[in-house]
């Protein structure tokens, strides 16, 4: 298990680079000349002078060939050190270490609060299938799917201001034990809860067709422990392996909560690293979303032969 | 008594006064019978119509702005209100249906077209092609897509720009003062980039599942070329399966489209997007909240119209499950 | 009807109507089978694919698939119709009183259950043991169905086991709780053949040593013979023959029931002989003759055939029941 979990990371290397590389030469030959931003930071500095542009860019090594800048910025990520921000000088690994336990935490719970709400809804829809009760799930389910988080998290925020007495605004970061959380975090998890009920709906139907099912129910067991013992243990199998999508689903849908409910958080420093063109930041923000998504692979990959023995038989050898 | 059992051979003559019905149009009926997937269908028509005749349903021109009138409450002038130029909601969001279709249908063209063309190949011919096509499929999916498209955008707009301006004034070719078309170019790009995977993956995995089928292994054995297979077993097969996933990624890309717009790097106003209409809308939603309430309802409507289409796609062309 | 001369029987099957909804409406697919199991008799049920041997069995515990329910009919079992049990009830009955084993092992148990979970289920279902006691029950359980070193396969996978072991499991689970009445529906079909005559043997041995009654569902009419102490033969959804199993082998009355017998290969027929085969298929479900369902493949079959539905009738003996027109009237004519 461990030599697998391994081989995976390693794999993933490779990948990570080539997007990466890619990144970089967008900005490299994209994104206009970043001596400029850092010009802005400082106006008052020195008037536009040639000279001290090309000192300043001689000091940060911007005039060296492409591929040798791309391997001195690998070198020193290798090293811990992901450069400096262009817009405020601020080491881009504090900016990050700052803004990540915002969006960690964030998403954490919106995978929990997903999990908890869309695997019970969805088999209650299945075991109910083509009743009133499976239509209201499946129907509302279908909603949230098409209401993006853009749209979602405004009306929301809007209602609320309506209803709440004045003063008590739902925006900004208290901490994830904050009630202000709340609102984010549920527009945040329409789209993964609607994907999952679907999911899971989807499983259940196809495992109530199963022999062992009706085996359980011939042996007398209670409808409730064949639901809970008999059809969710396989039917979380389809489902888990739904995590990576879920995590991008999360990922994108952080941006933009984040940025509605201006919560300072990864999302909210990827927008406005876009804005500001702002390469070492987008450059560390992609590595740690791709970090996140190939995780959540790899945690499938584990989690699989623990849900499935008949997997975990083939791992073994293999 | 001495009854020998019958051994003699009959004929039962077929009685089947129904003619025989195809897996197509069984299909096709079982859609029928689903309502949310006909609502589904009725609504993609109805918005395909709208785009394609759009320039003639309009009430107004989507640029002529009537100051007189600006942000007016929906009225029998303005159906959906105007925005705060005064231009009419209504016949922005019929452009802005346009530009969702033309994008939601070429990305998802192009990605079908990558997507199929190197999936097939890759299950078909396996080996160091089929590896390299899974790592660049594996890549793509492991970056979260918003980001990696909108880092495309956000970057080599400025470029693409400054490339189109310098033609113009070295030509004055007035092709080159549409930035439109950039804009349509660098979105369809990205988008195109990250939609192709999940075809390349859903049409390999059926080529290998069906290469392994004993009804192929005896057709090979009949001697049918490889080509014949393809067109005549795996391309029947996979249709299903991508037919439903074309009608789920059509949904997605105008959602992806109009998540770009919003983030200000999709298409550029003034080309009217559902996206930058909610993005303008959102910034004066509680004075006139029309101006996101039209775009938005719209791009729910379509999204939800795609999914249940899907949906009952799925159910009319997998029949196993649905029973 | 003929009363049988014994006891009240232990399960008692009269006038099964069993509907599915078609394209077309609901379609009758058994119509009005009578069945009856003494206390300890084994009941063999003859018929091909299709022609509601399965269902029947499966409705009596109302584990029908959707689309498919019970018309009308009656099913008493000690004394109690199953078919207007209340659900605590039928719960009782399902597992307890009647135990039930499936076709394939390999999909009728659950993939991602340990097999002595699977097996301790019933037991603390019905019979209130705790986990501990289960355990112990569903050791000795495996012990009874011979499955060798059972300490050790109660923590086994399904997939981790043969064929032949996973079907001794399914049994073993089956008679779980010492039920009165064993349903097997078609259990050897995904077997090999040594494998098969193994489960017979293993059910005969435990019917003997258990005492209860036992259904047996096959198309295999040679399988049954060593096993059953009578035979039902099913034909389209209605019981065409019903008699002990020595009588039917000797003196079968249905046609149909001959044209089984008759394709069963024997040891001593030339090489070259031609295995006899049965022209035709069964009506499908709501394309039901007007007469016997047998009749558009019959080759005795006479005008009255194809108008009325033949009824099921002692043919000589009161235990030797026949619906055929042809053969009733052959037998009043020999008398």
């Amino acid at each position: 298990m461990l030599r697998y979990v391994a081989t995976r990371l390693l794999l993933w290397i490779p990948s990570v680079l080539l997007v990466m590389l890619a990144v970089y030469a967008m900005a490299f030959y994209g994104a206009g000349d970043p001596i400029k931003l850092i010009f802005l930071r400082a106006p008052g500095d020195v008037a536009y002078n040639p000279e001290r542009i090309e000192a300043i860019r001689q000091a940060a090594g911007l005039d060296r060939p492409f591929l040798i800048q791309f391997g001195s910025y690998i070198l020193n990520l290798v090293q811990g050190n992901f450069g400096n921000s262009l817009t405020s000088g601020r080491s881009v690994w504090a900016m990050i270490s700052a803004a990540a336990p915002v969006s960690f935490k964030l998403g954490l719970c919106a995978i929990i609060l997903t999990a908890v709400i869309a695997i019970p809804l969805g088999m209650i829809a299945a075991m109910n299938q083509n009743t009133k009760t499976d239509y209201a799930i499946l129907g509302s389910a279908l909603f949230l799917w098409a209401i993006p988080p853009y749209v979602a998290g405004p009306l929301l925020m809007v209602l609320l201001i309506l209803i709440l007495p004045s003063g008590s605004v739902p925006y900004g970061w208290g901490g994830i034990f904050d009630v202000r959380i709340l609102l984010p975090l549920i527009v945040l998890s329409f789209q993964p809860i609607a994907l999952i009920v679907r999911q899971t709906r989807a499983a259940v139907i196809e495992v109530l067709s199963e022999d062992f099912v009706r085996t359980a129910r011939a042996k007398g067991v209670p409808e409730m422990a064949v639901a809970v013992k008999h059809i969710l243990r396989p039917v979380l199998t389809p489902v888990v392996t739904q995590l990576g999508l879920i995590m991008i689903t999360i990922v994108n849908g952080a941006i933009f909560v984040e940025l509605v409910f201006g919560l300072p958080g990864l999302g909210r420093l990827t927008v406005q690293a876009l804005t500001n063109s702002d390469y070492p930041v987008i450059l560390a923000i992609t590595l740690i979303g791709s970090f996140l998504v190939m995780l959540s692979n790899l945690l499938v990959d584990v989690l699989y032969p623990l849900l499935d023995p008949r997997a975990a038989d083939q791992m073994r050898s293999r | 008594m001495s009854m020998q059992p019958s051994v003699q051979p009959m004929t039962v003559p077929l009685v089947d006064d129904e003619p025989p019905v195809s897996l197509w149009r069984d299909a096709w009926h079982r859609l029928l019978r689903n309502r949310l997937a006909v609502a589904g269908l009725v609504i993609v028509v109805l918005l395909a119509f709208v785009a394609v005749f759009g320039p003639w349903l309009t009430p107004y021109d989507f640029l002529s702005q009537d100051l007189n009138a600006r942000n007016q409450l929906p009225s029998l002038a303005h159906l959906f209100g105007t925005d705060d130029l005064g231009r009419d909601v209504l016949s922005r969001v019929i452009y802005g249906t346009r530009t969702a279709f033309v994008v939601a249908v070429v990305v998802t063209a192009v990605a079908v077209v990558i997507g199929v063309t190197l999936g097939a190949m890759a299950g078909f011919f396996g080996g160091w092609f089929d590896r390299i096509v899974m790592w660049l499929t594996d890549m793509t999916m492991s970056v979260p897509n918003l980001l990696l498209v909108v880092v495309i955008n956000a970057s080599l707009k400025g470029p693409a720009m400054a490339w189109m301006e310098a033609r113009y004034l070295e030509t004055l070719n007035p092709f080159y003062r549409e930035t439109v078309w950039v804009d349509f170019l660098l979105v369809f790009g990205s988008m195109a980039l990250i939609s192709w995977p999940p075809y390349a993956r859903l049409v390999r995995a059926q080529v290998l599942s069906i290469r392994g089928r004993p009804y192929v292994t005896a057709a090979r054995a009949l001697g049918l070329t490889n080509r014949l297979i393809l067109t005549r077993y795996v391309v029947p097969n996979a249709l299903g399966p991508l037919i439903v996933s074309v009608s789920a990624g059509l949904g997605t890309a105008m959602v992806l489209e109009s998540a770009f717009s919003f983030l200000g790097v999709g298409v550029n106003p003034p080309t009217p997007s559902w996206g930058n209409m909610i993005s303008d809308g959102l910034r004066v939603w509680q004075h006139y909240p029309h101006l996101l309430a039209a775009p938005a309802a719209v791009l729910g409507l379509a999204t939800a119209a795609f999914s249940f289409l899907g949906d009952g796609l799925n159910d009319a062309l997998n029949p196993k499950g649905s029973k | 009807m003929t009363a049988p001369a014994q006891d009240k029987p232990l399960l008692d099957v009269r006038g099964l109507t069993i509907e599915i909804d078609s394209r077309r409406g609901p379609a009758i697919i058994v119509d009005g089978i009578d069945l009856t199991v003494a206390k300890g008799e084994t009941l063999g049920v003859v018929g091909e694919s299709g022609c509601g041997k399965s269902l029947t069995m499966l409705s009596l515990v109302r584990l029908l698939p959707n689309k498919i329910r019970v018309k009308s009919g009656t099913a008493d079992f000690a004394g109690r119709d199953l078919l207007k049990m209340s659900k605590a009830e039928l719960r009782e009955v399902r597992g307890g009183k009647v135990g039930f084993v499936f076709q394939d092992p390999m999909t009728s148990l659950n993939p991602v259950m340990r097999i002595g979970d699977q097996l301790a289920e019933p037991l603390i279902y019905h019979r209130n043991l705790s986990k501990a006691e289960a355990k112990d029950k569903a050791i000795e359980l495996l012990r009874l169905v011979g499955i060798p070193a059972p300490e050790k396969r109660i923590g086994a996978y399904p997939h981790e086991l043969s064929g032949g072991m996973r079907q001794r499991v399914m049994i073993a689970i089956g008679l779980a709780c010492d039920p009165e009445l064993l349903i097997a529906d078609e259990p050897t079909t995904a077997l090999d053949v040594t494998i098969q005559a193994q489960i017979v043997d293993l059910v005969r041995e435990l019917r003997a040593k258990l005492g209860m009654s036992v259904v047996w569902i096959t198309h295999d009419l040679a399988l049954i013979a060593g096993l059953a102490d009578r035979v039902a033969v099913l034909y389209a959804g209605t019981v065409v023959e019903d008699a002990p199993v020595d009588e039917l082998f000797a003196r079968p009355g249905h046609p149909y029931t001959r044209g089984l017998l008759a394709s069963i290969p024997k040891l001593t027929d030339e090489r070259t002989a031609r295995l006899a085969s049965i022209g035709g298929t069964p009506p499908e479900p709501g394309r039901r003759p007007a007469g016997c369902p047998f009749a558009p493949r019959c080759t005795l079959s006479e005008a009255i055939c194809h108008e009325r539905v033949p009824a099921l009738e002692p043919l000589g003996t009161p235990t030797h029941r026949v619906a055929c027109w042809v053969a009733q009237r052959q037998i009043r004519e020999a008398a």
